[in-house]
């Protein structure tokens, strides 16, 4: 990958200045005047004045009476530039959870909406409650009526978790390493689980090769772990979230693993 | 507030992208290392700087946790690796749009929203067609081509445009179009439902489905199972029939389809 200098030049003489990216933000929004933006800012008037002035010369807004106006172009260039702004400030804000952990499995495409995550929390064990990741996902799970996962392991009570949902007429959809999808059927009961397959409300896939994510998807929530890098899976740390985005966020991420599952 | 603080606010604000963004030598390696984990020998040939420079650079990125190095290679953490990827879809944003500057740059892009402007990188193979002073309907006769050979077609349809229709009625009265869905506001579905013509061949034909949405339709949006086509309106609010964007790559559906859910809701 590299950058031509074009588009390297734009992307420092935007970046390069706080109060220039300010000035954008406020023109995006409204079209103004140079009094205007100082004061909704409280940028000195002088420093608007000029930046404004290097804007307009280098083509990035147009003045139209009094009034400077964002061009189409910069309005894309600005988003674009805000968004990777959110990443960073994504991956920052979550250290803890991506740092020396194993991404491999997240698709190129999740990780490029990957602030669609913003409105997520980070839920981490504590002394006292060492318990804390797996409860807070058991109670989003016996919420549900739909659930897809994909369990890389499974937790001793997940197959009862399966069976309530099943029993109460809902759906399981499951992608699970091939080492565990004997254990993981043989547990479940097998009168509700013969049932549910051939009522076609529980699909377990399984997955041929390492399966290093963990990610559920349940009718309100969603929620992600990691592994880390030296191959252990994370129990002390779970992102989770409620919000429209992360949901659609994870619903994506599953079908590209689902894909993956040869059948 | 003082204009002291207001600065070191700002500074603080845009601290995440500036120290990666204007810096060519870091932005530059991370793409490099973006790639696959390079040595510092692969490094010095493919950015043509001397060591120190480099050695430089890679010492800033290993302090942020960007890279590591293992053996004698530098490799991208997981927050670089993140981190790049991101910026490498900046870049393709940025890519996308100069491209095609003149399309983009003298429309209304106000009708395309935030959500789906950020991934506009998905229209990177798209293509603009322009009508010239010696073809007046160049733009729209590409587009009459592209629909011909559908067989689904989706349209979010912002005017009221007879000539359009006229081709559309054709469509549907053919063999190879099997679904016609149109995206169209009160405004327009109340112009087709005064005209009889309109009202017999679209309305009351069963591979037609109308979807009437209360929002204002500021793009010109069709795509189909192998193409998907835009066109704009002027930031005066005319719309501009002289100049259509055309992709026909798997992503650019996708960005399409993306769009008009946006609109549907």
């Amino acid at each position: 990958m590299s950058i031509t200098n074009n588009i390297d030049n734009d992307i420092k003489f935007l970046a390069k200045s706080e109060i220039r990216l300010k000035i954008l933000g406020e023109l995006d929004k409204k079209p103004d005047n140079v009094q205007g933006i100082a004061k909704k800012t409280s940028i000195a008037y002088s420093s608007v004045s000029s930046n404004i002035g290097k804007l307009e010369t280098h083509n990035y807004i147009t003045k139209v009476e009094n009034k400077y106006y964002i061009n189409p172009m910069t309005q894309v260039y600005f988003k674009t530039l805000m968004d990777f702004k959110n990443s960073v400030e994504l991956v920052n804000d979550y250290d803890a959870f991506w740092d020396k952990h194993d991404i491999n499995q997240l698709s190129i495409e999740s990780i490029k909406r990957i602030t669609d995550l913003k409105n997520s929390q980070l839920i981490e064990t504590t002394p006292i409650d060492i318990y804390k990741t797996h409860n807070t996902i058991k109670n989003q799970i016996m919420d549900s009526k739909n659930v897809r996962a994909i369990f890389p392991y499974i937790h001793p009570e997940y197959p009862k978790l399966i069976e309530s949902i099943l029993e109460n007429d809902g759906t399981v959809e499951l992608i699970v390493p091939k080492g565990i999808f004997n254990e993981l059927m043989f547990r479940i009961n097998s009168n509700v689980r013969r049932e549910a397959i051939r009522n076609k409300k529980l699909n377990v896939y399984s997955f041929k090769d390492d399966l290093n994510l963990y990610l559920t998807i349940c009718d309100d929530n969603m929620s992600l772990g990691l592994f880390k890098n030296d191959g252990s899976f994370d129990q002390n740390r779970v992102l989770v979230s409620n919000d429209r985005q992360s949901y659609i966020w994870a619903e994506e991420l599953f079908n590209h693993v689902k894909k993956q599952v040869k059948e | 507030m003082s204009t002291t603080e207001t600065k070191k606010e700002l500074a603080e604000e845009f601290s995440g992208i500036k120290y990666i963004l204007t810096s060519g030598m870091r932005s530059k390696l991370l793409l490099a290392i973006y790639d696959g984990p390079k040595n510092l020998d692969e490094l010095r040939n493919e950015l043509k700087k001397p060591s120190a420079t480099i050695l430089h650079g890679l010492k800033e990125l290993e302090t942020i946790n960007l890279i590591r190095k293992v053996q004698k290679y530098y490799e991208l953490t997981s927050n670089g690796f993140l981190l790049t990827t991101n910026m490498v879809k900046l870049i393709e944003n940025w890519y996308t749009i100069n491209k095609n500057k003149l399309f983009w740059n003298s429309h209304d892009l106000d009708g395309i929203p935030d959500d789906v402007l950020k991934d506009i990188y998905l229209l990177k193979n798209a293509e603009y067609v322009a009508s010239t002073t010696s073809d007046l309907s160049n733009a729209f006769n590409a587009y009459i081509k592209l629909i011909s050979k559908a067989k689904k077609l989706k349209i979010i349809f912002p005017i009221y445009s007879e000539n359009h229709f006229k081709h559309l009625i054709k469509l549907v009265n053919g063999k190879k179009l099997k679904k016609l869905e149109l995206v169209v506001n009160e405004e327009i579905l109340k112009s087709i439902e005064e005209n009889e013509l309109l009202k017999k061949e679209l309305l009351n034909n069963k591979k037609v489905k109308i979807k009437c949405v209360k929002r204002k339709l500021k793009v010109f949006l069709t795509y189909s199972e192998d193409f998907m086509s835009l066109t704009l309106f002027f930031k005066d609010g005319h719309y501009d029939d002289s100049q259509i964007l055309i992709a026909k790559d798997k992503n650019a559906i996708k960005w399409a389809k993306a769009l008009e859910k946006l609109y549907e809701k």
